[in-house]
């Protein structure tokens, strides 16, 4: 069977609106990330994740040690073009690129500006896995008192993040995918704490 | 089923920058994102903000309900499950608790709604300041320095003139103690309903190509002053004709021949699923005891 690019991608976007509405809920793409049947270089999730979300219309950026080659796959399936991780709409962070390098485009960004907060840049952020644990604790609109969240990734992104979004509304929403293909989404309205053992 | 039009009307492409859209719009609760608003079978004006909305969000195991002030049946409603059914062949629903998808025309439904369900609102004018203020170039940027003292000043001239808040309907909300939002016309009874619910609240306007949300547990209050509190409409002392309910938004109604004055409920579904589980009762009582 192969990805149904009209159903299966409905499916997984109104699994992206559940956990972007939800901040810390973890949702499951496995079923149709599998469908892709392609060995891409990245998660199949990023793969169906940008196949939701790019066209013509919007640009991206993919940090990884093998940008060109996965930059003219997305390309070739989505016909969105690369861009500078300044102007990009969405930024792909993946598994295998320097720790350094998820800083770097988190620094880079665009945040959108007073006027115009929507135009800032979604990251998607390729982990190693992601659990329901209290490591972080997460509290905002879409959560109902507090839900908990730990991101297994290399990178120092936490405090970046909030640096970035501490003039809200501008600011930068992220999405965090894990090898067994599920994601979760940050959106700019959530506070994250770390949770400080007693 | 074999469907002339794409499934669920649009093309793919559509889809894509109406669900970017969406997206954005949850990640900064109250905000109006532009969109493209495409050319849709019924005209501007008539819910094809809530439509395009629907028609980004459905799938095939969706089950849609559409409500138009209230009603399952009304003209607007019916149109738009036609379309969204002849190009979907999705399952539609009556009963509130049963969709996952809830198109409205200027209701919250009667029910608390649930987690799985999501809410979509057709907006008329979705800028709460465009009455004193027409340019969008101003009001955009009013917006970005939450320069709300416009929205104040209007319902205080409400206050001068009439000694209340006169607004009927859509009486502007504080999001997430950030943006001022249109609710789109629901009356003041269900402005409460979106502060903390259950579900993901989307609202479309198709005109005015704008999209905003409300998320789930996010903070919604309605405007008012220290003095003079919010306050729904209130039906002390009335209750449905039909059902018998009390303490929900009830239809003013003058009867043609008697000049009667009688109140019905205003959800009809919620009203008929009372008249149901009343028959219900009695049927299960033997004839004759």
């Amino acid at each position: 069977m192969q990805l149904n690019i009209v159903h299966d991608t409905q499916i997984a976007y109104r699994k992206l609106v559940d956990s972007m509405s939800r901040p810390g809920t973890i949702s499951h793409f496995g079923e149709q990330a599998n469908l892709i049947g392609m060995e891409a270089g990245c998660y199949g999730t990023t793969v169906l994740l940008a196949m939701v979300l790019l066209d013509t219309e919007v640009t991206f950026k993919i940090c990884s040690e093998r940008e060109e080659e996965l930059a003219k796959l997305f390309n070739r399936l989505t016909y969105a073009r690369e861009a500078e991780a300044a102007a990009a709409d969405f930024i792909f962070v993946l598994n295998d690129t320097k720790p350094d390098q998820l800083e770097q485009a988190l620094h880079a960004a665009k945040t959108g500006d007073l006027v115009n907060p929507h135009v800032s840049a979604t990251l998607i952020v390729e982990a190693e896995t992601l659990t329901n644990d209290t490591d972080l604790v997460l509290t905002g609109p879409g959560i109902k008192e507090a839900n908990g969240l730990r991101i297994v990734t290399d990178g120092c992104w936490l405090e970046l993040r909030n640096e970035k979004n501490s003039e809200y509304p501008t600011g930068i929403d992220m999405i965090f995918v894990d090898r067994d293909n599920q994601a979760v989404c940050l959106p700019r309205t959530t506070q994250i704490r770390k949770r400080v053992n007693d | 089923m074999k469907i002339a039009y794409n499934f669920a009307f649009f093309d793919e492409g559509s889809k894509r920058e109406i669900r970017r859209a969406t997206l954005k719009a949850i990640a900064i609760p109250g905000y109006q994102v532009p969109f493209a608003s495409r050319e849709m079978p019924i005209a501007r004006g008539w819910g094809t903000g809530g439509l395009q909305l629907t028609l980004s969000l459905i799938g095939k195991n969706d089950v849609l309900k559409v409500i138009d002030q209230g009603a399952d049946e009304s003209v607007n409603a019916v149109n738009i499950k036609k379309l969204v059914t002849g190009t979907t062949g999705v399952k539609t629903v009556e009963v509130t608790a049963e969709a996952t998808l809830i198109q409205s025309r200027h209701r919250i439904p009667e029910i608390p709604l649930k987690e799985h369900q999501i809410l979509v609102l057709q907006v008329p004018l979705p800028e709460p300041l465009r009455y004193y203020e027409p340019s969008e170039f101003v009001t955009k940027r009013l917006h970005a320095e939450k320069e709300y003292s416009g929205a104040w000043l209007m319902l205080f001239e409400q206050i001068m003139k009439y000694g209340n808040m006169s607004s009927g309907a859509d009486h502007p909300v504080m999001v997430h103690d950030r943006y001022v939002m249109a609710p789109s016309p629901i009356p003041r009874f269900d402005n409460p309903k979106m502060n903390y619910s259950n579900a993901l609240i989307l609202l479309g306007a198709g005109r005015e190509k704008k999209v905003y949300a409300v998320p789930p547990y996010t903070k919604v209050v309605s405007l008012a002053f220290d003095d003079y509190p919010f306050e729904a409409e209130r039906f002390d002392g009335m209750s449905c004709r039909l059902c018998g309910a009390a303490g929900v938004f009830l239809d003013e109604l003058i009867h043609e021949e008697t000049g009667e004055t009688y109140h019905q409920c205003n959800d009809t579904s919620f009203c008929l699923s009372r008249l149901n589980s009343v028959s219900a009762k009695y049927q299960e009582v033997p004839l004759n005891e």
